[in-house]
């Protein structure tokens, strides 16, 4: 039956003024919310246990026993096993500038210092790394990485034996009249590749002086300390 | 009615335990607007590539070949469990290779295609170059990496994003609700609390935050703020102590009040100003502004 032109303008309406419906999501089964609900009770206890488990302060046998066993496997390669635990400040001396110093020990001394010029978070993650070798320096672990950061300036600094240094700038204390802007220096090292081992000699800061680092495998004499002295610059 | 109080699970109030699975269940699977994760997609992925951006430049010093951070230097600082796929990489161009995915992966966060796949490979990117060289990581890292986890749990590309032009070419009509995105909020708010009661905790350890004395070293120290405060300080001992309280009673009330209808909205407006310049005033810019995008999501009445 054909249809009229009053009929044909009201289906063109219609058609024209209809919108799809909106998409309607599934709605959840009892059986998903309880799948569901485990997983984020589960998570949950882990995000507890991971904010107890990394305080600053430390963490009982029990916790760490648990998360570690539990949690930590699946939550640490996820970058989820945090503690958040950010002060900012204690106006300790681990909070003040740090500064990395790698200096050559050749004829023709070159140095390198990070940060450096750089600024902003780049910067932050060099003062990291500087503060992070300093406070290992105090429990004597410093070795390994301090030969990790040498070994990889041996290139750019074009000689295989060099002194790395963490140096520190203290805050100014508030009532004090003048800055004190001598740099102090918590750790010193001096590395060097002897027959394809890296040896770490601790120079001074909280090392031993002329202490070898596990790093030497075979028996080598252990170099003379190097003229740098321990303590302020 | 609304569509909140058609699709809330109908339970019997009778008990306790029927009120708090009741309560469960509204919290993690009440159908909620998608837009509010959509916007923090968006700002988490430009936060990302902010931070990805610190790591270009010493990429390859850091962990090259011939690296200052072989894997075997940084084993101590990451837990047994905490490797990285990237101590097999052995090339600066496996390195480059590895960077480009990762900044592929944020910029399609940031544009939203495919929006939650793109949010797993980039939460897994980003924890395998955090994993690579933990002693590099702030506070900023952290909360990228719980955002970016956040979201991959909701539909954050439901709105304002490449996946929703495509949909309305396919002339597939604007989604409704959804009980995912609710989880994925409630992921975020718990998450948001979660840190500033760890940052609150900490701080509170130390005297300085007692004392009042805690703004001075903040803004003596060497990630200190745009503006020299020292001076002030020095003059007005007052005006070090209400940074330093202020600081910690925001903390405070930002914690608990996400927790209440009434306040939630206030204190993210608040933490929408307030946690930029506390980022500024610790010299965690970049922290400031991931907090600053947890508080996103109910600083607006979504209009529908």
């Amino acid at each position: 039956m054909a249809l009229s032109n009053t009929d044909r303008i009201d289906h063109a309406i219609i058609e024209a003024t209809m919108t799809p419906p909106p998409e309607s999501p599934p709605p959840l089964s009892d059986t998903t919310k309880a799948v569901v609900s485990v997983a984020l009770a589960a998570y949950l206890i882990g995000l507890v246990l991971s904010i107890v488990g990394n305080s600053v302060s430390g963490s009982s046998a029990l916790v760490r026993t648990i998360k570690g066993r539990l949690f930590s496997p699946w939550m640490q390669p996820a970058w989820l096993d945090l503690g958040f635990d950010h002060p900012f400040t204690y106006g300790f001396p681990d909070d003040v500038d740090h500064t990395l110093e790698i200096r050559s020990r050749g004829n023709e001394p070159a140095a390198m210092q990070f940060p450096g010029e750089r600024t902003g978070e780049q910067a932050a993650r060099w003062r990291r790394l500087a503060r992070t070798i300093a406070v290992a320096a105090e429990g004597g672990n410093a070795p390994p990485l301090t030969a990790g950061v040498a070994a990889g300036s041996f290139a750019d600094m074009g000689i295989e034996d060099v002194t790395v240094r963490v140096l520190r700038r203290p805050l100014p204390e508030r009532e004090a009249l003048a800055t004190d802007s001598r740099l102090r220096q918590p750790h010193a090292a001096r590395v060097r590749r002897v027959a394809d081992e890296i040896q770490v000699i601790e120079l001074g800061g909280a090392a031993k002086q002329a202490e070898m680092a596990p790093l030497l495998r075979e028996p080598t004499r252990a170099a003379p300390p190097d003229e740098e002295e321990d303590g302020d610059e | 009615m609304n569509d909140t109080a058609i699709n809330a699970p109908v339970l019997p109030h009778g008990n306790a335990a029927d009120r708090i699975a009741s309560t469960w269940l509204d919290y993690w699977f009440t159908p909620a607007d998608a837009r509010p994760l959509a916007a923090v997609r968006i700002l988490t992925g430009l936060l990302g590539l902010a931070l990805a951006m610190s790591y270009a430049g010493d990429l390859v010093r850091w962990f090259g070949p011939g690296g200052m951070l072989p894997p075997e230097a940084v084993d101590g600082w990451r837990p047994r469990v905490g490797l990285s796929p990237l101590d097999s990489v052995a090339t600066s161009l496996g390195l480059h290779v590895f960077f480009a995915a990762l900044v592929a992966a944020l910029v399609a966060v940031t544009i939203g295609f495919p929006s939650q796949v793109a949010c797993v490979v980039a939460a897994l990117l980003w924890a395998a170059l955090l994993n690579r060289g933990p002693m590099l990581a702030g506070p900023a890292d952290d909360c990228l990496a719980i955002l970016l986890w956040c979201l991959a749990v909701g539909p954050c590309g439901r709105a304002w994003s490449l996946d929703r032009v495509i949909c309305d070419r396919r002339g597939l009509a604007a989604p409704r609700p959804s009980p995912w995105a609710s989880t994925s909020l409630g992921l975020l708010r718990i998450h948001a609390t979660a840190i500033t009661l760890g940052v609150l905790c900490a701080q509170l350890k130390g005297d300085d935050w007692w004392n009042g004395t805690a703004a001075w070293w903040l803004a003596a120290g060497p990630d200190a703020p745009f503006v020299d405060l020292t001076a002030l300080y020095r003059r007005s001992e007052y005006a070090m102590n209400l940074v330093t309280h202020g600081i910690v009673a925001f903390e405070i009330l930002f914690a608990m009040g996400l927790w209440f209808d009434a306040s939630r909205q206030t204190v993210c407006r608040a933490g929408l100003i307030a946690w930029p310049i506390i980022g500024l005033l610790a010299g965690e810019p970049l922290f400031g502004l991931a907090m600053a995008i947890f508080s996103v999501p109910w600083v607006w009445s979504w209009p529908r």
